[in-house]
C-alpha cells in the first residue's frame, strides 16, 4: 500500500515533466568536433586504390563511388558505375538518400585526396556513416592501378604481388590508357587477383 | 551516447557481458518477488495475488520514463532502439496459448527457469513443455506458417496510432498502470484465501 503511494508520487510527476516536454527529435549524431578529429588523426576514412580496384572487378554491390569533381571532368573521365555529386553541391537535399544511408559504401573520389576528403569531413560531421574517401585520388589511381611501376626484382614478395594485381586490375578495368567512356566495365578476363586483406569492415548500424 | 553497441562505445561481447550480467538481476528480481512460486503467478489469474501485475507494469513505466528522459539529455538515441515486428494474429494466438500455458502450469517461460533453478520439480517438467512446444512449432511450421505471418503490421506506436507525443501516452499508460495496481490491490482482499498467505516467505 504505501510502496505504491511512493512509486505514484515519484513517476506521476516525472510523467507528467515527460509529457510536458517537447520530443527530442535529433535522429543524426553529431560529432563533436574532437571525435572528428579522432577519426582524422586515425584516417579511418581511407581506402586504397587497390581495395577499390578489387571491389570493382568483384562487381562488389555495395561499393558505391561517388566523383565530387565537377560535371566537365566527370563527363572526362570517371571511375566505373561512380555517380558525380560536385563538391559544391555535396548539401544539396536531392543527395541525401546516397550519402546518407547505412546499406552501401560510399567511396569519394576527386584528383587528388582533398576535395574527396572535405566532402567526407562535411559528411562525417553531420554524423553519416559508410562514407569513404580513395587515398590520392585519380591521379594516384592512374599512377598505381592504370599505369603500375615495375617494382626491382629484388623487392619483397608482397610488392611484386601487388603489382601483378595493379598490372590485372589496370588490363580490367580499362588498359593502361585512360579510359573516356566511363560507366561500362570492359568484361576482360579477370586479373590474377592475389587475395588482398579484406576490406574495410562498415561501422555501425545494427 | 547510446545504445552503447550502435555507436561502438563498447564491443559486441562487452555487449553480451552487460546482457548477461542484467540477465542475472532479472533472474534475481524474479526471484526476490517470489516468482518462483507457481502459486504466486496464478494467483494472478485468480486475483488472489497481483504482485505480477504490479511488478512487471512498474518495470515498464519505469524503463518507460527513463528512456525517454535519455531521450531527453541525448544519452540515446531512440531510432536505434529495436521495437519487436507486429504480426497481429500471431501475436494474439500465441498470447491465448501464452496464457493458457501459464495458468495451467503456474510459470511463464522465464520464472520456470527461475524456480527450476532453484530446484522447483514442477517447472522442470515445465521446462520439459516448453521444449515439447518448440519441437512441435518448428517440425509444423509449414502448416501455421501462413498464420505466423499474417497481418504484419511493422512496428507500431501507440503514439503514432493516437497522433500524440510518446511523452504524452507514456503519462497515461503511467495513470492507467496506477489504476491497476489499485484495482489488484482491491481484488487481494476481496479474493483472498484462507490457505494463502501475500507474501509469504
Amino acid at each position: 500500500m504505501k510502496a505504491r503511494l511512493i512509486l505514484a508520487a515519484i513517476i506521476i510527476p516525472l510523467g507528467m515533466i515527460i509529457a510536458a516536454v517537447p520530443e527530442n527529435t535529433t535522429k543524426q549524431f553529431r560529432l563533436t568536433a574532437n571525435e572528428l578529429l579522432e577519426e582524422v588523426k586515425d584516417g579511418t576514412q581511407f581506402l586504397q586504390p587497390d581495395e577499390v580496384a578489387d571491389m570493382l572487378i568483384q562487381k562488389d554491390p555495395t561499393l558505391q563511388l561517388i566523383d565530387v569533381r565537377d560535371a566537365d571532368q566527370y563527363e572526362k573521365f570517371s571511375l566505373p558505375n561512380s555517380i558525380n555529386i560536385p563538391l559544391v553541391d555535396i548539401l544539396n537535399p536531392e543527395w541525401k538518400e546516397y550519402i546518407n544511408q547505412d546499406v552501401k559504401l560510399n567511396v569519394f573520389y576527386s584528383n587528388g585526396t582533398k576535395n574527396a576528403n572535405e566532402a567526407w569531413m562535411i559528411t562525417r560531421q553531420l554524423g553519416f556513416e559508410n562514407n569513404y574517401v580513395m587515398l590520392g585520388g585519380l591521379n594516384y589511381w592512374v599512377e598505381t592501378i592504370m599505369n603500375p611501376e615495375k617494382p626491382a626484382s629484388t623487392s619483397p614478395d608482397e610488392e611484386i604481388a601487388k603489382y601483378n594485381f595493379r598490372k590485372g586490375a589496370g588490363a580490367a578495368l580499362g588498359g593502361a590508357a585512360v579510359n573516356t567512356q566511363p560507366s561500362t566495365m570492359k568484361k576482360s578476363s579477370k586479373p590474377p587477383i592475389s587475395k588482398r586483406k579484406k576490406k574495410k569492415k562498415v561501422q555501425g548500424g545494427c | 551516447m547510446g545504445p552503447l553497441v550502435v555507436n561502438e562505445i563498447i564491443t559486441e561481447n562487452a555487449n553480451l557481458f552487460l546482457a548477461f550480467l542484467i540477465g542475472i538481476g532479472f533472474g534475481f528480481v524474479l526471484e526476490v518477488n517470489g516468482f518462483s512460486s507457481s502459486r504466486r503467478l496464478a494467483g494472478m489469474f485468480y486475483g488472489y495475488d497481483t504482485t505480477v501485475l504490479k511488478v512487471f507494469f512498474t518495470g515498464a513505466i519505469v524503463a518507460a520514463v527513463g528512456l525517454l528522459f535519455m531521450s531527453l539529455f541525448n544519452w540515446i538515441d531512440l531510432s536505434y532502439i529495436y521495437i519487436n515486428p507486429t504480426y497481429l494474429w500471431s501475436s494474439l494466438g500465441g498470447g491465448v496459448i501464452m496464457g493458457a500455458g501459464f495458468i495451467l502450469g503456474g510459470y511463464c517461460p522465464g520464472t520456470s527457469v527461475c524456480a527450476a533453478s532453484i530446484g522447483k520439480l514442477d517447472a522442470m517438467a515445465f521446462l520439459g513443455g516448453i521444449v515439447i512446444g518448440i519441437f512441435i512449432f518448428i517440425e509444423g511450421f509449414p502448416m501455421w506458417e501462413g498464420f505466423y505471418n499474417a497481418k504484419f503490421l511493422g512496428s507500431p506506436l501507440l503514439s503514432d496510432i493516437f497522433g500524440t507525443s510518446r511523452g504524452l501516452i507514456t503519462f497515461l499508460i503511467i495513470l492507467v498502470a496506477l489504476g491497476m495496481f489499485w484495482v489488484g490491490e482491491w481484488a487481494e482482499k476481496h479474493f483472498a484465501r484462507d490457505d494463502y498467505k501475500l507474501n509469504q516467505k
